[in-house]
């Protein structure tokens, strides 16, 4: 699942690959994706549609933060979308950050998805390598576990060049 | 409608001081009520801004003045907090209880990148999406690709903000870099480096305002709020921290655009009529956006503005004339009143060697988390 240069690279995440040995895979955040933990090919982001404006958002809603209807319904959305814009963190984060340990700097980035929303999102791709418009794949990942041994399911949009 | 005036100014410096917020408060509202010459018991309500510090915070620095009986409010809106406070300060003296009104901007907080469990969920800070600058950093980068931006631009701002800091006795930082300094400053978020953003610190800021019946008994009706806005980013238009997604179909006026026409139009003024301006720069490359948004430039000329010197202390549109946030430190309830205070010396004419000359209508601007803005217009 993981990028075979992934951690050969001075700024990409050694990302764990989710065949593991992890018994209890837990959603980052409760209403973040479709599908079985699991299974990790078929996983995709959640996304809700309004059915008046057909705005977007991110995760279960039910109200439209465009226009205020309550008429929401589940999407899910695309797993290929396209870099719009970028940083690279450089140091780490405050606060309870489960990313690799120790830090390495890493892409961050707003991906642009074809069903009209932009999701921001880490960027799996070296540094020295990113530009907007790059393609980019949806990922699972495995972030640190929690105090109760759970092993928390992120997300990353990898590299595809 | 009745004009509402600024009476007086406090300021204790902004840095990092071994003394409590409590007493840092303290010695900036007293210095405000000097300048005034009115006394604490004098005051008829009062409004304190903060985020970082503990409930009722407006209280326990102003007791110290004196008992009262008063309506003493905590205010927080994140960056733009001492904006929100100003106008709640303007409105109850607009409802016309109350006369003369004491605003202050406090705030002690730790080093580093801020707490990100303020802003954040915890899966944006699980997943390492909680850094501010991070977000501030994307607009840049997506700003040199669509206009051809460039480093040495950005560092431009950062270079004319740490020269005017030199003069400014209440700056964390009064030191000038040379251009290589700054550009060969460590990255923090590419492509926005050390010495080009702002660090969150200790400060205070305070204004005492009045009703215009009561600044003319006072003989102090001499510079007036011409507007004081405060709004949060709308739908789908602006992704700063701590957003988590952007609509692609809809892109809507940025909060500094919607705030600053609200200002004008109350104003009855437009930017040509704007003589100095104090601007947020989190980092460099957000003052070149805000010279865009507030219309000091068209759109994507921001870049541009600084190469053209129009926005030094000498030019035809001065900005952060103070050294901005980037060298006096951003205590984040003080930041807003601190740049008015700064304003209210410009249109005194006792801003020293960072005057501008015949300054007589002045903005001060604020943009943060949430897509939090203000923008105050004084005028003298």
């Amino acid at each position: 699942m993981c990028p075979a240069n992934a951690a050969d690279t001075k700024t990409g995440l050694e990302i764990s690959s989710m065949t593991l040995l992890s018994n209890s895979r837990v959603p980052v955040r409760e209403d973040l994706y479709l599908g079985s933990l699991d299974n990790s090919a078929e996983l995709r982001l959640r996304g809700s549609k309004c059915a008046d404006c057909g705005e977007v958002a991110l995760g279960r809603a039910t109200i439209c933060l465009n226009c205020g209807n309550e008429r929401m319904s589940e999407l899910p959305l695309g797993q290929e979308g396209v870099l719009h814009t970028y940083t690279v963190v450089r140091n780490p984060p405050p606060g309870d950050y489960r990313g690799p340990d120790p830090f390495k700097p890493y892409v961050m980035g707003l991906v642009e998805l074809p069903e009209g929303i932009q999701v921001l999102s880490i960027i799996d791709c070296p540094a020295e390598n990113v530009r907007i418009g790059m393609k980019l794949g949806f990922q699972p990942i495995e972030l640190r576990n929690n105090a109760d041994g759970a092993t928390p399911v992120g997300f990353v949009f990898a590299s595809k060049e | 409608m009745s004009e509402i005036f600024v009476v007086g100014v406090g300021i204790h410096p902004f840095g990092r001081f071994d003394k409590s917020y409590e007493q840092i408060g303290f010695e900036a509202a007293q210095s405000a009520l000097r300048d005034a010459g009115v006394q604490w018991s004098e005051i008829q309500a009062a409004y304190l801004s903060r985020m970082y510090l503990p409930a009722t915070s407006g209280a326990r620095v102003l007791r110290r003045l004196g008992g009262t009986d008063i309506s003493i409010i905590d205010v927080e809106a994140a960056c733009a907090s001492g904006g929100a406070a100003l106008r709640q300060a303007t409105l109850a003296i607009r409802s016309g209880e109350v006369d003369l009104v004491m605003v202050v901007g406090l705030e002690k907080m730790p080093r580093g990148f801020m707490d990100p469990s303020m802003i954040y969920a915890p899966w944006q800070i699980n997943q390492g999406m909680s850094l501010n600058p991070a977000y501030w950093s994307m607009r840049a980068m997506r700003h040199m690709h669509d206009y051809g931006t460039t480093e040495d631009q950005i560092a431009k701002v950062a270079f004319k903000n740490h020269r005017n800091s030199v003069h400014n006795p209440n700056a964390m930082y009064r030191k000038e870099f040379s251009f290589e300094d700054i550009r060969n400053s460590k990255l923090v978020c590419d492509p926005i480096r050390l010495l080009e953003i702002c660090a969150p610190n200790d400060g205070a800021a305070v204004l005492i305002i009045a009703s215009e019946k009561k600044a003319r008994e006072m003989g102090a009706a001499n510079i007036r709020i011409a507007a004081v806005e405060h709004t949060i980013a709308q739908y789908s238009a602006d992704f700063r921290c701590p957003a988590e997604s952007m609509s692609t179909k809809i892109v809507n006026a940025g909060p500094t655009q919607v705030t600053a026409a609200k200002a004008y139009a109350k104003a009855g003024l437009g930017v040509e009529d704007i003589d100095c301006f104090e601007v947020q720069d989190t980092d460099a490359f957000c003052e070149i956006e805000i010279y865009e948004e507030l219309g000091l430039c068209p759109l994507g000329e921001g870049g541009r503005l600084i190469d053209s010197g129009a926005t030094e202390i000498g030019g035809s549109k001065p900005v952060n004339m103070s050294g901005g946030l980037i060298s006096k430190g951003e205590p984040v309830g003080a930041s807003h009143l601190g740049q008015l205070v700064d304003l209210v010396y410009q249109l005194r004419g006792t801003a020293g060697p960072r005057q501008v000359e015949g300054a007589r209508v002045a903005m001060g601007h604020v943009l943060g988390a949430g897509g939090n803005c203000a923008v105050t217009i004084l005028q003298r």
